[in-house]
This record gives structure tokens, C-alpha cells and sequence, in this order.
């Protein structure tokens, strides 16, 4: 479990801080309070309990803060806004409200430092915490400077690390100067930089803090084994040739998961159907609790239905209790006892056991389908930390890969992984990752992209599909220019790789998490841009770019890419009919052997497409989707129970899409209208509401304005018309 | 055996929200296959008696028929939700699927097809009966028995459409294997030919897609012109020389070669048991103002057992439940409509709520694409740099024109150089972009020739900083050269076949023994005993191969661990492992390589207890140790110091 922490933000908001300077647009408190926000947030995002955190507003109009620091010992002008506590949402909404420039600048900085030291004294007493000080202030009033000495040693003693953060305070390390600086505001900064001395405290520029939020805060996880056992060669149980060695696994990436969403409601108040809910209904659904004012969450009831041909709708309901498990075989249940459920399992015991080696050249790496993992010696034995190391460099040497089959557990599934050999200055690891099975692969079969076999079977080495030698001539030194190990950077450690791993980070994660901060703190301002540092590799580097902009001119030529206009692909169909292979041409055999005349109900959609295809107007149009419609009718009065109404769905859907490409959707709305209207007036037989709810769960609406430009029928009122109480 | 479901079904939790693709609209992600044999006297011939054990021994329709039962069986396991029917035509009798409309005028009638199992997602009796008619010659003859007149091609259309229409009517993919040996059934009837055609269009306008097996016999070469190629479409045919469809023709089944006919019908057969589906069509920009069209495909990913369901015992026979769920607040427990339902973050002990545009907004990173902002070497991309399965990308004319050569031109300078495009890559709208790395592969072949690897990139989904983990602490003892030149003796004795990894020779053992068992189950037959698992090491061979070099790396590394110990100022120390020693005993001066602790934790507990200090050291400590001998602790420190004083009075 992570340390219990206390931190007191001291926040300077004398008058002086509501002013703006130098060519920024907020005010000193303003621009100072991202930083300190920023920190706020990301503590109650953990929702950590052990995380306390007291404010204090120094040069305050008022004064309140301990009963035993009198007033009048240069401790007014000093409020505690917020005690150490674990900070939520109503400590926030408090804080925003107090956190204002005053109409003082008196008040002094040193007093509230210890004033913040009793606090944490009184809290922390003698336990383990982590306990820390900010102080952030522009220095424009005065310190008492005389007990320093006194104060940074109680600092240490305690072991409290001070932090002081300046707006506008010089940083010679950081490289800012505010020239122009009056004499008060240096001989304040003088001190607070001799307190932090004293103390190893931290003292910095307020412009470098803001700067350094730019980089994302990665959450640090503790590692945990995923696997603790043998690595073998050969079976320790029958030869005693086998290598054995105690390793342990652990992950090596796992993705960190976005903030997720909840879903809630707004309440509604006393509600009638309170009493709705089925008895075999079961609730599901995250943990309880109060979410805030007038906010309810969701939850899930479930409920169990067999089929039934005799029940309405071919299903009854059954109570959870009569149920037992088992595994559906095709559509056969198999019954199996709860207490047999592990006769469907395969007898495994933890190892990872070497099945063999494989060249590092033939390996193919796309043939990894897992997170990584790193594989080391058990830490408590120094032979088995030898052991691996000759294991890892061999294979290393040899350029090879080992192939192991790993059950982390006793009666967990076998998966195959491979072993890579990693060799660091200081580290060594073996890198794992989990392989295919054989069900693993999909056997899609894709041509060769070098070469051109034709339908007829030819050979053929120059195609419109293949690159000629320009092509590939400017492709490879496109690819050459775009080298982006051009753009490392030089420091201090040697050559910094241009969008290492490391420096990259996750959009959506640090999106999410800067946007909620925003809504907590500022409710309904809009919200902040997108910060650079997600976006960065979000395209090529602009230096970059512009180094290789002629090569990408002869490569754009070479290519002669053409964009496929929006337009002919959705007509695609009006071009000319499809035919099979032989070319045949099928529908004029159709109209001499089957002249399109009327839609049969055994054939529909084949009938309905034929028959659109020697449409010669709106007429035709019209009357074709109304005869569909006649057996959509046809389909839904015969059918048994619901076993007719797929097909009826799949016919609007046909109906729907052909209306939508012939620019002629009013024939489709009438026919889906015609079809309601006949439901309504209990034409198409008993009970058949069903069907038309499943309508409306699939997407063969009424076409609207937005679906079909050519369409008059608005959007809310297309949704109304698909109500069968609305018009 | 390819394949698995894409079902909507509800997936683990922990993974990335909105990452699954689904481009399917609405239309049910199903397919359904109807497997059509022809049943003629020729598909019924014998194949010569030969003395070959290689030699056939199925007849054409037998061979077929095991086939449909084999494909069936897979499908139960990759596609549980995927529906399959089996129809014989050229039969003597007929049959057909007894009706679930009551409104058809007419009863259907398809002279000479015979419906052996309905389109449905198989039940256990379906695959019994195939496995009867399989394994019982006797059986199978009563059902086919060919007919005296020929059957006519457009019932057999005809009949596939009904089942599709009537029993798979919104599926997404709707599939006809045609199973014959026969390429001109209509020689000069012109009527039928072209009537014939007419139903194969009725099939395109479906969406159902005609898959033929051909089969060739003896010296008869199966042509397709001559009757097939009026009947079959794909979406480009009219140049001819375009390059062959992806989705290409399944080649001709022969026999011969040492291959029988039901090898190489299976074969291909297996090539198209699951339908091709792109998971998404995006733009692959290669620079600023320079994008061609791919497709993405998973052509990797783990494939699990079922997951046990909920069965109703009270009725006559064993059921399926289905549940359902409705929304309700969890206050009033009323139900919710979706247009109440807002979305939030918890946060400080509340909902920090959004607009669904706000939403919407928050999650939007821009359109879907693949932009390269640069190339890497292969060599600087970590082992470790992989986040979950590659999507496949293959090049698609659709959106750009042109799109196929600059691909291929990519491919073929990546794979020459050894390089890698690194991508900002959004596979589909609002979903989580990611930074991957684009590598070529090759195109893998087996030894029939057949593709096992297809040719293309792939996009190798990167961790960020944010998934990155730290490495646990290790303690470094870097291993003396003469022990890792042993080693490297070990690994040159066991290398795979070919020094690659071949995923064909490892079936999941722990899926197939799941399925063996709940076929045993569905069909009341006896259980097996002992799972096939083609996993395990070949632990004799091993032996054999590398059993000499193991056990002088072994010898090498106690002198070398012995070293090492003196030069740290340790004293001797016994290899603890008490059975090992044993073992040793008995067997003589071979001894079992065990690299297993005697470490100082091992020897300084031992001093902790000798001196009664052990009390001093940390519960952390402590518990590590009991762990690593298999100590059961529980409790306050003082127990578990008691345990670790017991392990040590007992093992003196």
C-alpha cells in the first residue's frame, strides 16, 4: 500500500496576486493556481483515504487559523482555508470560492510555514507519513527572516520537505530573470531561497512548474509476479539431464485503462413504477454510494426467459433459482453439475517448460499477440540468478529465441510464449510474449504483392497493381529521408531516440483525466485545448517534413494515387449490372425467361432487385416497393410466432437501402407507413407489436432529411412516425 | 483450423473500451453455410483397391461427407453461433425442411434434393448423424442413393435460397459450398443451363456467395467454363486481367501425389471455412498529401472455449437460457429510457458529468487513419514493444486508385531494409489512438505450397509511457563465459524443425480437450482418458539430443556458483534441495541440475536461526522464505517466525 502523505498548500492571495504582469494573460493568482490545481486534482483522483491535504490562505482580509498562535505575533492575515483532510468534490467547490485575491498585502510567508508545520505536527504525530510543504507566493510583501535557522531545522527534524514556488522569482538553474525587480521582492526571494537551502527544501520559479505540468504524470505501478516457478528443460520428474531453474514473471506492458464513464440518471423524484421490477430479477451494477445531488446511478436488472412456442413471443420467463450450468454445443445444452465443471479442463501444473529454439532471423514478430512480460531469477537465489544469466546470454549469442509452453498456475490453460534474451549494462531479463495456437490464425488468403497472378492464370510482372522501378525507387528514398533517427537529440546520456516508448504518452488517458480536473474545479467554463505533448506523434515531425518535401513530390508522381470520388461509389450499382465470371449476361436471359412482372413471396428480394433494374421512372419505383411491401405484409401475417419477422426485416432493409440509391425514398416511406398502418388495424394478424419494436431497433426507419437529401420528411418527425402511437 | 466467433458477446472488462470493430451496421455478424454434395454415380465410385496406405480409399461423396462432418465440428467450436446445413443433391428422394411459414401457397418441392440437416446452428444430433453416416457404410447408403434422372441445378439454387431466406434471413454472410465432381451438368439442355443462371443470379442478389469444390477424376480435368463460371460472381470479372479476387477459387481436388482426395479436399475446404471480414477501411498516409486505401484484418487472436451459460432442467429436455437486462436507477429501481441516461466520471465522491456532444468531443482525436510520421530501424523496436494481437493491413482500390503498388512498393522496401513505419493509428472512429509500429511480413508457404502466412504490413499496437512497466529488482550475476559457451552447446542440439516457429503444430490443447469433453457429453459417449497435448516438450528427445551437455552445464555451474560464493566471502554451501539429493543418491554421480537457491537469504536464515535472531527480520522477509520452501504460514510475525524455527528444527 503507497505511503500516507499530508501536504499543506500555503496560498499567497494578497491583493497584489489578483494583478497581471508581464505579458501574461491571468492574473498572478490565477496563472500560480493551474499548478496547484493541477496538484489538488490529481490527489483526488486517486481517491486515496491516506492522502491529506490542508490549504492556507496567507494574506487573508481575515485571520482564523490555531487557537494557540495569537494574532498579534505577525500571525494575522492568515486563514487555514481547508484542515489536513482527504479532499472530494464539496472541499473543491469550497476552495474555488475562498481562493480569491484579498484586498491586503499583509501577511507573512514564514508565519504561515509554521503555522503549516503545526498542522501537520498535530495530524501526523509520530507515524509514518509523508509530509510536505508548498508554498506559492509572488513575494511582494515582506518576510520575518530573524528564526530561519530555527524553522528549517524543525523542518528537518520532522521531515518535512518544503517546496517553494515563486511567481516570477528568479531561477538562475531554470534560466528566468525578472529584471526590473524592486528591492523587497529580491530580499523576499533571498530569504525563502536560504529557508529551502537550509532545509533541502525545493526552490523554484513558478514558470517552471507550469511548464513541467506539461508532461504527463505516468502512474507507477509496483510490480507483481505473474508467475512464480520452474523454468525447465527437459521433465524434472523423469531425467535427470533436465535443466531446472526457480524464475519469476512479471508484467512488462500492460495497458493503463482510461477514466470509464458511469452511466446515471437525473432523479426524478417520487416515482410510480417504483414496483415494476420482476422478482427473478437480480441487480447488478457498481459500487453504491452517494454520487452528488439529485444524481442516480444505473443499475442492471436481469431476467431469464427459455424458449417457449406456446408463450407469447415464443419465451416464458424462469426463475434464476431452477437454473443450472452448463455449455451450450451448437445449439445443444449440456448439462454439467457445478461440482463436475472441472471435467472440461485440462490438467496443468505451473512451469514454463522449454520446447525448443528458433532462429531470431525467422522469427516472426508479428506473430506476438500479447502484452509483454520479463522473466528473471528468483531474487532470493544467487545460483539461479547465474543460471538464467548463461541462459540468457547463450541465447543471445546464438541468435536464437527459446519456445516454451507456460502454465502460470496449477490448472491454468497452457499458452506457448517466446523468450528473447534482453541485455542491459546493468539488467538482464528474459522478454516473453505469448504465440498463436494453431485456432489462433485465421486462414484468409491474400495474393502476393510482388507479383500479378491473373484470373486466367498468367504471370504477369508489370501491372497497374505493381510498382515500376520509379516507384520503388522513390518510395525507397522516401523512406530513407524519413529516417527519424536523424531527429535524435544529444544530452547529457548520450543519444535521445526521437519518440522513444518512454516519452510517448497515452491521449485519451491524460484527455480524460485533464478534462475531469476541468469540470471539477471549473464547472461549466469550456474546456482547455488538447495539450501538445498527446499530440505530438500524432504527425510527422515539421523539420522533417520539410527536409524531404521534394521526395515526397517524386514519390506523390511515381504513385499516381487517384482518390475514388464519394459519388460513382455509391452508384457503383447504376453502372453496369454484375455478372458472373463468364461474363454472361444474365439479365437478358431474365427478361425472356423470367420477364419481371410481379414479386413473389418465395423469392422477394432477387425479384424486387430485377425488377428496380428495368424500373423506368418513380412510377416503377413506387410500385415496386409497394409490392414488396404487399408480401413484407404477407411475411409478418403468416408468420408463427416471430419465425417470420427477420425476413420482413430483411426485406425493408433491402427495400430501404435500394430507395435510398435511387434518390426515390418517399416510395419506401409510404410502403414502411402502409405496413404500420396495417398493424395498427390488425391486418397482419394477432400480436404483432413485437414485430414493429424490432423494427425500430433496427435501422430501416423512415428515411429522413438526413439519411436522403431527396427525402421531406423531417428528422423529428421521422422519429415520430416510427412510434405506432404518433401520427 | 481457422477461425472464431465475432459475436457481439461480452468481453472481459479490463480490456480497452470501444476497440472491438464492428462495420457491419446491423445485419447479425453470423454466416451460414449450406454444404452442397452432389450425389452421383461417379461422386459414388470407388477408387481402385491399391496396397498403398497413402492410397484412397473414399469415394468422392464419402470424402465430402467427411468433410461437411469435420467442418461442422469446427464450427461448433470457432463460429458457436454460426448456422450450417448439409444438402444432398441428385438424390433419389427428396426432402425438404418442413416449413415455419404457414402463408407459402404451395408446398415447396425440390425434386432430388434431400435437406440431410437443416440450416441451423448444429444440435448434437446433427453431428451425430453426420458421424453415423461417416462411420457406417451401411448408413450412408441409404442416403445416397442417386437418382435415375439427372437433377436439375436451378432446384438445387432454388432450394439453397429458401433455406437462406427462411432461416437465415439477415445474416451478414450467407454461404453455398458446392461439392461436385460433375462440370457441365447440363450438356446442351440450354433451357436449364439458363435457368440455372438466372437462380445463381437470384443467389447474388441475395448477398449469398457460391463457393465450388471442384473435384477432377482420373484424367477428367474439371473446367469450369463449361458450365460453372455462368453460375459463380465475384466483384471484379470483367478485366481480365486483373489479379485473381483475394477471396480466390478454391483450387481443384485431386488425388495423387501422396495426397488423398479428402486431404486436399479439406484443404480447401478449410481455406474458406470462416468468411473474410475486414475489420476496418481507412487511409494509410504515407506524408502530407500522400494516402492509399488498406484494409485491416485480425488474423491473430486467441480463440477461447464457450462460456458456460445458464441451463433450465425443469421442462422436458435440458435448455438454453437467454437473460436479458434492463436499466433501472438504482434509487427508485424504476426503469430507465436510454434517452435518460448520462455519462460521468467519478470523481472526489461524485459524478463529474458531460454532455453526450461534450462526450463525443472528449473521445475525438480525428478520423480514422494510419499516418506514418516516420521510419525506424527494426532493430531499435524493443522485443517488449507490443501491446496486444496485430491487425493485418492489405491494400485496398476501393477509396484510392493506385492504392495496391504504392503498398506493395512500401512493403517491399521495408522488408528489404529492415525497417519499420512508425503510425499514429486510429483503426476506427473514437477509438483509442495509439502510436504502432508498421512492419512488413512475408508471405509464408507450407510444404504443399499452400499460404499459411499471407503478405502484407502489420500494425503493432505500441505501449505508451503510461503502459509501460518498470522492471522488477534482480540481483546480477552475470555467468563466466565457459558456462554460457555451455549453454549455447544446449541450444544448438535443440532447435526446432526449420529454427522457426510453425503455430500448425500446436493446436490448442486446453480448447480441443474442452470441446472433446462437451462432444463426449452432447453425444453420450465414453470420455477419453488422456488429452492429446501437442504442447508438451519432447522430454526424450531432449534427453537424448541434450542430455550430456545439460548435465556438464550443470557440473559447470556448481563449480562456477561455488566460485563465485568463496570470492563474496561465503563459505561452502550444500545444494539444500533435500529430494534432489536423495535422488542423486541413488542414481549415482548424475545429478539433477537445480539452480535453486543456497543463496545467502538461504544461508543467512539459516544463521538468523541458529543465533534466535530470526524475530528480527521483516514479516516481507519471512513470508518470501516460507513461500520459497513451501512453509504454510498464517497469522501474527510470531507464527510465522514459529513455522520458519520448525522448518529448520525439523530439516537438522
Amino acid at each position: 500500500m503507497a505511503e500516507k502523505e499530508a501536504t499543506v498548500y500555503i496560498i499567497d492571495v494578497g491583493s497584489s496576486m489578483g494583478e497581471i504582469h508581464h505579458d501574461r494573460t491571468q492574473s498572478d493568482l490565477d496563472w500560480a493556481m493551474q499548478y496547484v490545481w493541477d496538484k489538488i486534482t490529481a490527489a483526488v483522483a486517486t481517491d486515496r483515504k491516506t492522502l491529506f491535504m490542508g490549504v492556507i490562505g496567507l494574506r487573508t482580509d481575515g485571520t482564523d487559523h490555531l487557537d494557540n498562535l495569537s494574532a498579534d505575533d505577525g500571525y494575522q492575515n492568515i486563514t487555514i482555508f481547508q484542515p489536513l483532510t482527504q479532499t472530494k468534490m464539496p472541499e473543491i467547490r469550497k476552495l474555488t470560492e475562498d481562493l480569491h485575491p484579498s484586498r491586503t498585502n499583509e501577511g507573512d510567508a514564514i508565519s504561515a510555514i509554521v503555522i503549516a508545520i503545526e498542522m501537520i505536527t498535530a495530524h501526523c504525530k509520530r507515524l509514518k507519513y509523508k509530509r510536505n510543504i508548498t508554498l506559492v507566493t509572488n513575494g511582494t510583501s515582506g518576510v520575518y527572516a530573524d528564526d530561519l535557522d530555527e524553522i528549517a531545522n524543525k523542518l528537518k527534524d520532522d521531515g518535512i520537505e518544503l517546496v517553494v514556488l515563486g511567481v516570477d522569482f528568479d531561477d538562475p538553474e531554470y534560466g528566468f530573470k525578472d529584471e526590473g525587480k524592486k528591492g523587497e521582492k529580491a530580499k523576499v526571494e533571498q530569504s525563502l531561497r536560504s529557508l529551502c537551502d537550509a532545509c533541502d527544501g525545493v526552490y523554484g520559479t513558478m514558470a517552471q512548474a507550469i511548464s513541467e505540468m506539461a508532461v504527463p504524470r505516468v502512474k507507477s505501478v509496483r510490480p507483481v509476479p505473474s508467475f512464480k516457478g520452474w523454468l525447465t528443460l527437459g521433465d524434472p520428474d523423469k531425467y535427470d539431464s533436465a535443466m531446472v531453474i526457480d524464475v519469476e514473471r512479471y508484467p512488462r506492458v500492460m495497458v493503463a485503462p482510461a477514466p470509464r464513464a458511469s452511466q446515471h440518471v437525473i432523479k426524478t423524484g417520487i416515482d410510480l413504477d417504483a414496483t415494476q421490477t420482476g422478482e427473478s430479477a437480480t441487480l447488478e451494477g457498481e459500487g453504491t454510494g452517494s454520487l452528488g445531488e439529485g444524481i442516480s446511478a444505473i443499475k442492471q436488472a436481469r431476467s431469464y426467459q427459455v424458449e417457449d412456442n406456446e408463450a407469447p413471443g415464443g419465451k416464458r420467463d424462469v426463475d434464476k433459482d431452477d437454473l443450472a450450468k452448463g455449455y451450450e454445443y451448437g445449439r445443444t445444452a449440456v448439462h454439467i453439475d457445478e461440482s463436475d465443471m472441472n471435467i472440461v479442463k485440462l490438467e496443468t501444473k505451473a512451469r514454463l517448460d522449454v520446447i525448443g529454439f528458433v532462429a531470431q532471423e525467422q522469427f516472426e514478430r508479428h506473430l506476438g499477440m500479447s502484452r509483454s512480460n520479463v522473466i528473471i531469477a528468483t531474487r532470493i537465489s544467487e545460483k539461479a540468478a547465474m543460471a538464467i544469466s548463461a541462459f540468457i546470454h547463450a541465447l543471445f549469442e546464438t541468435s536464437s529465441y527459446a519456445i516454451a509452453r507456460l502454465v502460470p498456475k496449477d490448472g491454468k490453460d497452457p499458452h506457448l510464449v517466446a523468450l528473447a534474451p534482453s541485455i542491459e549494462s546493468d539488467y538482464e531479463c528474459l522478454l516473453e510474449v505469448e504465440l498463436p495456437f494453431n485456432e489462433d490464425i485465421r486462414t484468409y488468403r491474400f495474393p502476393p504483392l510482388d507479383k500479378i497472378v491473373t484470373v486466367s492464370g498468367k504471370n504477369v510482372v508489370q501491372h497497374r497493381y505493381l510498382p515500376n522501378d520509379e516507384l520503388m525507387k522513390s518510395m525507397s528514398d522516401y523512406v530513407d529521408a524519413m529516417d527519424l533517427s536523424t531527429l535524435a537529440s544529444k544530452t547529457e546520456d548520450g543519444e535521445q531516440e526521437y519518440a522513444a516508448l518512454e516519452d510517448t504518452y497515452s491521449p485519451m488517458i491524460h484527455r480524460i483525466k485533464q478534462l475531469i480536473a476541468w469540470r471539477a474545479v471549473h464547472d461549466s467554463e469550456p474546456a482547455p485545448p488538447l495539450p501538445e505533448n498527446l499530440i505530438r506523434y500524432s504527425a510527422p515531425p515539421k523539420e522533417l517534413v520539410k527536409a524531404v518535401e521534394r521526395k515526397l513530390e517524386d514519390l506523390v508522381v511515381a504513385a499516381s494515387v487517384k482518390k475514388v470520388p464519394p459519388k460513382s461509389k455509391a452508384r457503383k450499382r447504376a453502372r453496369s449490372p454484375e455478372k458472373p465470371l463468364s461474363g454472361l449476361d444474365v439479365s437478358s436471359l431474365l427478361s425472356t425467361t423470367h420477364p419481371p412482372r410481379k414479386i413473389s413471396r418465395e423469392n422477394a428480394i432477387p425479384e424486387f432487385k430485377q425488377l428496380l433494374r428495368t424500373a423506368g421512372g418513380a412510377a416503377d419505383i413506387h410500385s415496386a416497393c409497394q409490392q414488396l411491401g404487399l408480401v413484407i405484409a404477407s411475411y409478418v401475417k403468416h408468420s408463427l410466432g416471430n419465425a417470420g419477422y427477420e425476413r420482413a426485416i430483411e426485406a425493408l432493409r433491402v427495400c430501404r437501402e435500394e430507395a435510398i440509391e435511387l434518390e426515390e425514398p418517399g416510395a419506401y416511406n409510404a410502403m414502411l407507413l402502409e405496413l404500420k398502418r396495417k398493424l395498427l388495424d390488425g391486418e397482419l394478424g394477432e400480436e404483432r407489436r413485437e414485430w414493429w419494436w424490432r423494427v425500430r431497433m433496427n435501422p430501416v426507419g423512415v428515411i429522413d432529411k438526413k439519411v436522403s437529401e431527396f427525402s421531406e420528411v423531417e428528422v423529428e418527425e421521422g422519429r415520430k412516425l416510427m412510434t405506432l402511437s404518433g401520427p | 483450423m481457422p477461425g472464431w466467433t465475432n459475436d457481439s458477446e461480452k468481453r472481459d472488462g479490463d480490456e480497452e473500451e470501444d476497440e472491438e470493430v464492428d462495420d457491419s451496421g446491423y445485419k447479425a455478424v453470423k454466416d451460414a453455410v449450406i454444404f452442397a454434395i452432389d450425389v452421383s454415380p461417379s461422386m459414388l465410385k470407388k477408387p481402385p483397391n491399391s496396397s498403398d496406405r497413402k492410397a484412397d480409399r473414399d469415394t468422392a461423396a464419402s470424402a465430402a461427407l467427411k468433410c461437411a462432418y469435420q467442418l461442422m465440428q469446427q464450427r461448433i467450436i470457432s463460429h458457436p453461433h454460426d448456422m450450417m446445413g448439409v444438402l444432398l443433391f441428385g438424390t433419389e428422394e427428396s426432402r425438404f425442411t418442413e416449413t415455419v411459414d404457414s402463408g407459402s401457397a404451395s408446398t415447396l418441392n425440390y425434386p432430388h434434393c434431400y435437406v440431410l440437416t437443416d440450416l441451423d446452428v448444429p444440435a448434437a444430433a446433427d453431428v451425430k448423424k453426420l458421424k453415423s453416416l461417416v462411420e457406417d457404410e451401411e448408413e450412408a447408403e441409404k442416403f445416397l442413393k442417386p437418382s435415375s434422372e439427372p437433377v436439375s441445378m436451378s432446384t438445387v439454387l432454388f432450394c439453397s435460397n429458401n433455406l437462406f431466406t427462411t432461416k437465415a434471413a439477415n445474416f451478414a454472410s450467407r454461404r453455398l459450398f458446392l461439392v461436385t465432381d460433375n462440370d457441365d451438368p447440363h450438356l446442351n439442355d440450354k433451357a436449364l443451363r439458363a435457368s440455372a443462371a438466372v437462380r445463381a443470379k437470384d443467389l447474388y442478389d441475395l448477398g449469398v456467395v457460391i463457393e465450388l469444390f471442384p473435384i477432377s477424376r482420373g484424367d477428367h480435368t474439371f473446367d469450369r467454363t463449361k458450365f460453372y463460371d455462368d453460375i459463380v460472381y465475384r466483384p471484379v470479372s470483367a478485366d481480365p486481367e486483373a489479379p485473381a479476387p483475394i477471396a480466390g477459387e478454391s483450387r481443384v481436388s485431386v488425388s495423387g501425389d501422396g495426397i488423398t482426395l479428402l486431404q486436399s479436399l479439406l484443404s480447401n475446404i478449410n481455406s474458406k471455412a470462416a468468411p473474410r471480414r475486414a475489420q476496418f477501411t481507412i487511409p494509410l498516409e504515407l506524408g502530407p498529401g500522400l494516402r492509399i486505401g488498406v484494409k485491416g484484418f485480425t488474423l491473430i487472436k486467441r480463440q477461447e472455449p464457450v462460456r458456460s451459460c445458464y441451463i433450465w432442467l425443469s421442462g422436458e429436455k435440458p435448455q438454453i437460457v437467454t437473460s436479458s437486462t434492463t436499466k433501472i436507477a438504482e434509487d427508485t429501481a424504476r426503469a430507465v429510457d436510454k434517452s435518460e441516461i448520462r455519462k460521468g466520471f467519478r470523481f472526489g465522491g461524485e459524478v463529474v458529468s458531460f454532455t453526450p456532444e461534450e462526450l463525443a468531443a472528449l473521445k475525438n482525436f480525428g478520423d480514422p487513419i494510419i499516418r506514418i510520421i516516420g521510419f525506424k530501424s527494426l532493430d531499435s523496436l524493443p522485443f517488449w514493444a507490443i501491446t496486444r494481437a496485430p491487425y493485418f493491413l492489405y491494400p485496398t482500390e476501393e477509396d484510392f486508385i493506385g492504392s495496391t503498388r504504392v503498398f506493395s512498393a512500401l512493403h517491399q522496401k521495408l522488408a528489404r531494409d529492415k525497417k519499420f513505419g512508425l503510425a499514429w493509428f486510429i483503426p476506427i472512429r473514437n477509438s483509442h489512438p495509439r502510436l504502432a509500429a508498421i512492419i512488413a511480413g512475408e508471405e509464408r508457404l507450407d510444404e504443399d505450397g499452400e499460404q499459411v502466412m499471407p503478405p502484407g504490413l502489420w500494425a503493432v499496437p505500441l505501449p505508451f509511457a503510461d503502459d509501460i512497466r518498470q522492471n522488477p529488482d534482480t540481483h546480477l550475476i552475470r555467468a563466466p563465459n565457459k558456462l554460457i559457451d555451455l549453454m549455447r552447446d544446449v541450444i544448438r542440439q535443440l532447435q526446432l524443425p526449420g529454427a522457426k516457429y510453425d503455430q500448425k503444430k500446436y493446436p490448442n490443447p486446453s480448447l480441443q480437450w474442452f470441446y472433446k469433453i462437451l462432444q463426449c457429453l452432447a453425444l453420450d459417449e465414453d470420455i477419453p482418458e488422456t488429452p492429446e497435448d501437442k504442447t508438451i516438450p519432447k522430454y526424450k528427445q531432449i534427453n537424448k539430443r541434450a542430455g550430456d551437455y545439460v548435465l556438464e552445464w550443470g557440473r559447470e555451474l556448481e563449480i562456477q556458483y561455488q566460485g563465485w560464493m568463496a570470492s563474496q566471502g561465503y563459505g561452502q554451501v550444500k545444494p539444500p534441495g533435500k529430494r534432489i539429493a536423495d535422488r542423486t543418491a541413488e542414481k549415482g554421480p548424475a545429478k539433477k541440475i537445480k539452480a535453486e537457491d543456497g543463496g545467502t537469504t538461504s544461508s543467512a536464515m539459516a544463521k538468523h536461526f541458529q543465533k534466535g535472531t530470526l524475530a528480527s527480520l521483516t514479516v516481507a522477509t519471512l513470508k518470501e522464505f516460507a513461500a520459497e520452501k513451501g512453509i504454510k504460514v498464517s497469522g501474527k510475525k510470531a507464527d510465522i517466525v514459529a513455522a520458519v524455527e520448525e522448518y529448520f528444527e525439523t530439516k537438522s
